[in-house]
């Protein structure tokens, strides 16, 4: 009871904030806030019951013979569920303060609490087709937060390629489920778990295939990845939310979820493996190439789930899964510190009009300072723990080329994230600089103005309110500390991996790496310091802050042009799908439909038309044609009755 | 009139009867006017009755009769009928021919 | 008896021609009386007594002056019959020749051999009076018959002579819903020309 409690309290909060939303007024966000809340707490309320053997299980209600929808928790579902309650509490928190004054505030946090209805309902289901309506409605509450502000046309071209993209996905999943209820005759994961090993080795590897491509659009996997910097057109809170802590993640908990299929299918295992291990280091190449802090954080968090996907398709689930619940909390942290700053400098977003904010955002200084060294790994923060242990998890499994990206990527994550701290906090406020010295597009300046909605007060820098504050402060505890978790003195039992003892196959092959693991630990942090120093050499030492106007402006001119295009995969999807689609389009309508199909319509028609002419000659109307006919038919009769019957 | 036989043989009223019958169905295929028509049908119908009577007597069954009489009935009913409609047909078209109402809207 | 058969044969036939062949109603009429008449002498040589009655009855006094009485209203002024071309000139060559075949055909029927012998020799019928009880065809016998066993079908008759009023009533009544409609279809066709012509489409 509590479970279902904890699921429909938000979409109760959503309802009520969609149609009370006008009496609410800012009210409206305080009850969506108390919605996830209660939601948090009915989910902690749970742990004692969820970690024993077999979790919590409510039967709802069964459709008919093999369609039985339940809910169910174990350790998986209860680390998302917690995270997805604990930081969209925060996150509600904040973004009270950050929507203050918005037009549509209650219907914001109707499409907030009504996506963590979604993500709940996604990760509660105990059966395939629970799982794909909150993946789907997951995925619709994605396409109305990104075109949260939909007079923007930018925004609504965003919402609707992260829909499309992330619809391809749906229908890979829903092929998977078609091929599990064929095979097994039922709905639940369970029953699916316990029938996948008399599955043959094709099957198996055809529902992981359809089950993967869901979780590579979901989670932004290259080559689906490109609607997740586009979705940064929504508010800073729903970037933090959904397009950095949980929707993206979903495809994690997918593999995670589907762990004993992908344990029986080594070819699955690798196809996962690959695309993890390219979106983490493409991610990572391409966040280095970025002005847009939000995209900066965007390709970061690309780069970062591929270290998960990486991690649980190999097999190293309890490694992509701490990664995942450490990121929740630093990527959220980072989000909601860098809204600080879009809030304080009146919605800039580009870093090359930032510079020197140290003094202004104290606050977020310091949260973006934990939360990049918590992504780069720096021992003692969360990310250092839970990166070191996928990295060595995938070679323990045996692919140490994943191992070399994955280091590699590492390398690349602290410069790119240290020079997104760089020029923002160090050096001149630059705010006042003419963009084209910076090196700015022309196109881009204005079209970055009045993208966040108009805050209250006025200057330069204002104060955001203790609700933007409060949270921001919170995050940064677990940042720093739920690495620990991850941390044991014995080398075999920390209290992470007796968490999730019972959950995941132990992989069978996991055998002495090649590599001690405080050697990996070195090796990363060698890379990583290798990172930052470049980092430093280029935008921190004392000459590079005080050319940084002509330095930024070299540098956004020789931005390869690859990079900047992001290796041309929009122009690719763009000029094979889109324009193929135009293509097959004017096929079909000037030549296919005219001419076949209508043709064959008109056929059908004339050939109707020409039948009735020949018929239309009997139907005189005259009554004395119709009797000589009449008599016709009556000789006929005679002659049978005459000649016919046998005597 | 000798009791139990009849006063032809069957054949003979049978050929009557034919003869009759296809009379009336000529009549119906050729006149134009509905007036004839219809008392064409009427010689057919009475072709039919003739026979219907002739058979009840040489098998010495009643039921011919009582054919005989529900054909006079049918007969009647349709007469009426089929006058009243050419009666309503001359009111609408000004004239009794067939081939004029060749159309089954006015 | 076969002279009276013969005579009777004769005059249905030339009359049945008459009446089909006649070149006004009213005699078509006439003739068809004469052969109404023979047809209920023919009937009495076959002791059918009461269908001889009703023949002269219904037919010849209610029915063909039923047909007399149309002729007179509808040629009393307005316009004579038959306008308008025959749309069927030459039908009566292809009509004469199925109605030949078919008469042949009729009468190799009757001469081919059956598969069993009609039973009609020697089936009695009880000599009496004419009009007597258990006499075959007697309006006794009829009568009880048709209030017995067949008392059914002639409740039937009942139905069908009402529908037949009925059905007269609402054909040819002052207020007749058919007699308008023409009429009343062609308004509608013309509001509906003017509505699409104001549609302009």
């Amino acid at each position: 009871m509590m479970l279902l409690l904890a699921l429909l309290v938000p979409l109760a909060g959503a309802i009520a904030c969609w149609a009370l939303g006008p009496w609410l007024r800012n009210l409206a966000g305080w009850l969506a806030t108390a919605a996830v809340g209660i939601s948090f707490v009915a989910t902690l309320l749970l742990w004692g019951a969820a970690t024993q053997p077999g979790g919590v299980h409510l039967a709802l209600f069964s459709w008919m013979s093999g369609f039985d929808f339940g809910l169910t928790l174990d350790p998986l579902s209860l680390l998302w569920a917690l995270i997805i309650t604990g930081v969209g509490f925060l996150i509600h928190l904040y973004s009270i303060g950050y929507m203050h004054g918005d037009r549509a505030f209650a219907r914001f946090f109707a499409y907030m609490n009504f996506f963590i209805f979604a993500m709940m309902l996604l990760v509660l289901s105990d059966n395939w087709v629970g799982l794909l309506v909150g993946w789907g409605l997951v995925g619709l509450a994605s396409y109305f937060l990104i075109g949260f502000w939909f007079e923007r046309r930018s925004a609504v071209a965003a919402a609707r390629k992260a829909f499309i993209l992330n619809v391809i996905g749906d229908v890979g999943i829903m092929f998977a489920i078609f091929l599990i209820v064929a095979n097994v005759h039922s709905i639940r994961f369970a029953d699916t778990f316990a029938a996948s090993a008399t599955f043959g080795a094709p099957l198996l590897y055809a529902i992981c295939a359809g089950l993967f491509i869901g979780a590579a659009a979901k989670s932004a996997q290259v080559p689906l990845h490109t609607w997740l910097p586009d979705a940064m057109e929504g508010p800073t809170p729903v970037s933090a939310l959904i397009h950095a802590a949980t929707m993206v993640t979903a495809g994690v908990y997918l593999v995670a979820r589907c762990a004993p299929l992908w344990s029986h299918s080594p070819r699955a295992q690798m196809l996962v493996g690959t695309i993890g291990a390219l979106t983490a280091i493409v991610g990572a190449i391409l966040g280095t190439a970025q002005w847009d802090i939000k995209r900066i954080l965007a390709y970061s968090t690309m780069s970062q789930i591929g270290y998960m996907i990486m991690g649980v398709g190999v097999g190293a689930y309890a490694g992509g899964v701490a990664h995942f619940f450490t990121h929740a909390f630093f990527k959220a942290q980072l989000f909601l510190a860098s809204g600080l700053i879009i809030h304080a400098l009146h919605n800039e977003q580009d870093v090359r009009k930032m510079g020197g904010l140290r003094a202004r955002t104290p606050l977020a200084f310091w949260a973006i300072l934990v939360g990049v060294l918590a992504i780069c790994g720096i021992p003692g923060f969360s990310g250092f723990f839970s990166k070191d242990q996928i990295i060595q998890g995938v070679l323990e499994n045996g692919h140490p080329w994943m191992y070399g990206v994955g280091l590699l990527t590492a390398g690349i994550t602290a410069y790119y994230m240290f020079r997104l701290f760089f020029i923002t906090f160090l050096g001149e406020y630059r705010g006042n600089v003419d963009p084209a010295q910076l090196g700015m597009a022309p196109e881009a300046v204005g079209a970055e103005v009045a993208h966040e909605p108009a805050s209250t007060g006025s200057g330069e820098a204002h104060a955001p309110a203790w609700v933007m504050n409060l949270p921001v402060a919170l995050l940064i505890v677990p940042s720093v500390l739920a690495g620990w978790l991850l941390f044991s003195t014995d080398g075999a039992s920390s209290p992470w991996s007796r968490f999730f003892a019972a959950q995941f196959p132990t992989a069978a092959q996991a055998s002495a790496a090649a590599v001690p693991e405080w050697a990996t630990a070195l090796i990363a942090l060698g890379v990583v310091l290798a990172g930052i120093g470049v980092a430093v050499a280029r935008y921190a030492t004392r000459s590079a802050q005080a050319n940084a106007v002509a330095r930024l402006r070299d540098e956004s001119l020789r931005m390869p042009k690859l990079l900047v295009n992001a290796f041309y995969v929009d122009t690719l999807i763009d000029g094979v799908f889109v324009r193929g689609a135009r293509l097959l389009g004017s096929l079909f309508g000037r030549i296919l439909d005219p001419h076949v199909i209508d043709g064959a319509v008109r056929g059908v028609a004339a050939s109707a038309v020409g039948f009735g002419v020949l018929v239309r000659a009997l139907q005189s109307g005259l009554v004395r044609a119709y009797a000589l006919v009449i008599v016709l038919g009556v000789g006929c009769f005679l002659a049978y009755y005459v000649f016919g019957i046998p005597r | 009139m000798t009791p139990g036989l009849l006063p032809m043989p069957l054949v003979d009223y049978l050929a009557l009867s034919a003869v009759m019958f296809f009379i009336g169905v000529t009549g119906v295929i050729v006149r134009r006017n509905p007036l004839v028509m219809l008392m064409s049908i009427e010689l057919m119908f009475n072709a039919a009755n003739l026979l219907f009577v002739a058979y009840a007597r040489a098998w010495l069954n009643d039921a011919g009769h009582i054919f005989a009489f529900l054909v006079i009935t049918v007969a009647a009913a349709e007469a009426a009928i089929a006058l009243a409609i050419v009666v309503i047909a001359f009111r609408a078209s000004k004239n009794v021919d067939v081939d004029e109402a060749s159309a089954l809207r006015g | 008896m076969s002279v009276l058969f013969w005579g009777l044969a004769v005059v249905l036939v030339a009359s049945a021609m008459w009446t089909i062949m006649a070149s006004k109603p009213v005699y078509s009429v006439v003739a068809l009386l004469a052969n109404f008449f023979a047809l209920a002498v023919l009937y009495l040589t076959l002791s059918a007594e009461f269908l001889a009655m009703i023949q002269l009855i219904v037919y010849s006094g209610a029915i063909l002056v039923l047909f007399l009485f149309v002729i007179a209203m509808l040629s009393s002024g307005v316009a004579s019959f038959s306008v308008g071309p025959n749309r069927l000139p030459r039908i009566a060559v292809p009509a004469v020749l199925l109605v030949l075949i078919a008469l042949g055909l009729v009468v190799v029927g009757i001469f081919m051999p059956h598969p069993a012998p009609l039973p009609l020799a020697g089936a009695a019928v009880n000599a009496g009076a004419v009009g007597d009880a258990n006499v075959f065809g007697s309006v006794a016998d009829f009568g009880r018959a048709l209030f017995t066993t067949y008392l059914l079908p002639f409740e039937v008759t009942a139905l069908i002579l009402m529908v037949a009023v009925i059905g007269v009533i609402v054909l040819a009544g002052e207020h007749a819903p058919y007699v308008g409609t023409p009429r009343r279809a062609e308004e509608v066709r013309k509001s509906l020309r003017e509505a699409i012509a104001r549609e302009g489409d």
